[in-house]
């Protein structure tokens, strides 16, 4: 992600230029990006929820409170903004269109550009066969999904989730958040035949998608599929980063998930 | 546990089994339940009526979502079985291996005493997305599947790992391939009936790195059906009864992540205890075994889990041979197993008692016989482990 702070404000572009957020990016991943950046505090997002290009399985309130520690509330002073045609987000202290300052491409033209806005379309607007996953669920484990906030049952750190313990005990939420990076056990790249029915269409475009199973310092494990990887291939005991994502599209609606980013070594 | 070593229970006996072929079935469901249900009572050496059942448990995932619901119910009213108690058993591709274990205890707790079990699946009649979507539901759906894991990517992370962890490449699973595709091409009723060579078999398209497409089983349409007695009924219906000795069955976490360790089995681990407790009987003992290859990794993990290798030898068990028809202790998947025979989901755990019968009874065709087979052991797994049932068959009560 590109950053730039002024007078006027704090600006996010992606590394792919105005006109694209890169394969699984979109305005809310370069503002839940550009807020993570920022020192906390609560914004107000009225203008920057119209700016969508699709609808979202979890609101916009649950998806920036759960993946950053920033609150939304009408009556904050800082307000997010998303550009109208290219993918630029703003946090300023006006509720009026900031002045968006210009953005160049730090990376080359990816040739599957057109086709991948496409697949995301049709997934979204299309019959899914992927697997469902209610909303319900998507809503409650949100701060888990998108914040990698982890239970503790007796000492033990959890994480996914969990209801009861072996005590039969309902084991309560936690506000305990899992330290980044993480480091990768094993890690598989996917053909489209190898992949699920949610990324086979996209499969073919990205020449595979990457998953790694991570371990993280407190003991959970995870696993994630891994973002801006083209040029590198994750090796065990390499580290990983998170970021919020576009997962999949389906019923009509966007699902967000984090994602894994290779450290640089 | 219930435990046959003389505390007065009855004992179980298998008298009948059958199977249609394994691949593509122009047969419906019902077509091919009836036809391995036909099978298993011709099989039946003194006669055998469908009205004698008093139980049957068939396994099945989905059926495609064609019928989900009253699946058992409408197999059993084509196959003659109409007004017998029965229910679909469903836990992923391990469903009618804990199919023939509730046939088991419901013989062996004395409320039954003439059971069918078995299963069925028919994949192959449904679009690639389709398909991906019933085999990837078995998983973790909300974090594993999201995270862009079906099995060919579970699987594949389990690979890379053992290799990391233990003295073994690709080239073990490799051999694993070439073996199945060895035992499977000359059994008549397998999917792939084609021998591979190892250099082949090394350099297939990539699948899931780092499994390649002949680390993968195929997706088979099938129904197996097998007809176990109390013992007291055993000589009423065959002279040559195979003897259910032993069953296990356990459970593990869904996901790998939450698993302490993803290179082996802790459902296999409990259930060949178990089955092997019950049986009396340990790993030695075992001339066949039918393990569940649905990928190539996954039977290395099997011979470690169920005792044939010790823990990170089972690579090296694959590469020197051990598992090879007649050349080792134990021949391992001389139906080919799921890599070579097929996996119709539902149907491969009943499929594999179907070769034990048979291989038991010492009714295989030459060259696929196992020389002096008495001890036979089926394992048959759920998912990426999350359940698994082995049982162990003996020629002897």
């Amino acid at each position: 992600m590109q950053t730039v702070s002024n007078n006027h404000g704090n600006f996010a572009c992606s590394q792919y230029g105005e006109k694209w957020a890169g394969p699984d990016g979109d305005r809310i991943t370069l503002a839940i990006a550009l807020l993570k950046q920022l020192p906390s505090g609560s914004v107000n997002i009225n203008s920057f929820e119209s700016r969508l290009d699709f609808p979202t399985s979890v609101g916009i309130q649950e998806l920036i409170e759960a993946s950053t520690n920033w609150t939304i509330s009408e009556d904050s002073e800082s307000y997010l903004h998303g550009h109208s045609d290219s993918y630029l987000v703003a946090v300023t202290s006006s509720s009026e269109e900031p002045n968006w300052p210009a953005f160049s491409s730090n990376k080359n033209k990816n040739e599957s550009q057109q086709e991948l806005i496409d697949q995301w379309s049709k997934e979204v607007q299309g019959v899914s066969q992927g697997a469902y996953v209610s909303q319900a669920q998507h809503i409650v484990a949100s701060p888990s999904r998108l914040g990698l906030k982890a239970q503790n049952d007796h000492g033990t750190t959890v994480w996914p989730p969990r209801q009861l313990n072996s005590e039969g005990a309902r084991i309560e939420s936690s506000t305990n958040t899992l330290s980044e990076p993480a480091t990768i056990l094993t890690w598989t790249r996917l053909s489209a035949a190898g992949a699920p029915s949610e990324f086979s269409g996209r499969a073919p475009l990205l020449d595979g998608v990457s998953t790694v199973l991570v371990a993280f310092e407190e003991g959970p494990k995870g696993v994630f599929m891994l973002a801006d990887d083209e040029h590198e291939a994750p090796e065990i005991d390499g580290k990983v980063r998170f970021e919020v994502r576009r997962l999949y599209g389906q019923d009509g609606m966007m699902h967000y998930g984090l994602k894994a980013v290779l450290c640089q070594s | 546990m219930l435990d046959s070593s003389g505390d007065g229970m009855v004992d179980v006996a298998m008298v009948g089994a059958g199977q249609t072929k394994f691949g593509n079935h122009a047969l419906g469901l019902k077509g091919m339940w009836a036809e391995a249900m036909e099978n298993a009572i011709q099989s039946v050496d003194h006669g055998f009526q469908p009205s004698d059942v008093d139980e049957a448990f068939i396994g099945s995932i989905a059926f495609g979502g064609s019928q989900l619901g009253n699946t058992a119910a409408l197999l059993t009213e084509h196959s003659g079985m109409e007004g017998v108690s029965v229910r679909r058993v469903e836990n992923a591709c391990a469903s009618s291996g804990f199919a023939l274990r509730d046939a088991w205890m419901a013989i062996k707790s004395g409320q039954a005493d003439v059971v069918v079990a078995g299963g069925i699946e028919k994949m192959n009649d449904l679009s690639a997305s389709r398909k991906r979507y019933w085999l990837g539901v078995s998983g973790d759906t909300e974090w594993e599947r999201l995270a862009g894991l079906t099995f060919p990517g579970t699987y594949a992370l389990t690979a890379r790992r053992y290799f990391h962890e233990f003295d073994s490449t690709h080239d073990d699973l490799v051999h694993v391939s070439v073996k199945n595709h060895m035992h499977g091409y000359e059994n008549e009723v397998a999917h792939l009936r084609k021998q591979v060579s190892f250099e082949k078999a090394q350099s297939g398209f990539m699948v899931a790195d780092p499994l390649t497409l002949y680390d993968c089983c195929p997706t088979s349409d099938g129904a197996s059906a097998v007809i176990l007695v109390a013992d007291h009924l055993a000589h009423k219906f065959t002279d040559t009864p195979v003897w259910v000795k032993g069953s296990g069955a356990g459970s593990d976490h869904l996901a790998l992540h939450d698993r302490p360790s993803i290179t082996q089995l802790r459902a296999t681990q409990s259930a060949a205890a178990k089955a092997y407790t019950t049986a009396g009987l340990t790993a030695h003992d075992i001339d066949l075994a039918e393990v569940h290859d649905c990928f190539t990794i996954a039977e290395v993990l099997a011979t470690e889990d169920l005792g044939f290798a010790g823990r990170g030898m089972g690579g090296r068990f694959a590469r020197e041979g051990e598992g090879r028809r007649n050349e080792g202790e134990v021949t391992i998947n001389a139906s080919g197993g799921l890599k070579s025979k097929g996996h119709p989901l539902g149907a491969t755990g009943s499929g594999q008692a179907v070769e034990v019968f048979k291989q038991l009874r010492h009714q295989v065709e030459s060259p696929r016989q196992v020389r002096d087979a008495e001890i036979g052991l089926t394992h048959n797994v759920g998912g990426s482990g999350a359940t698994c049932a082995v049982h162990i068959f003996g020629r002897e009560r």
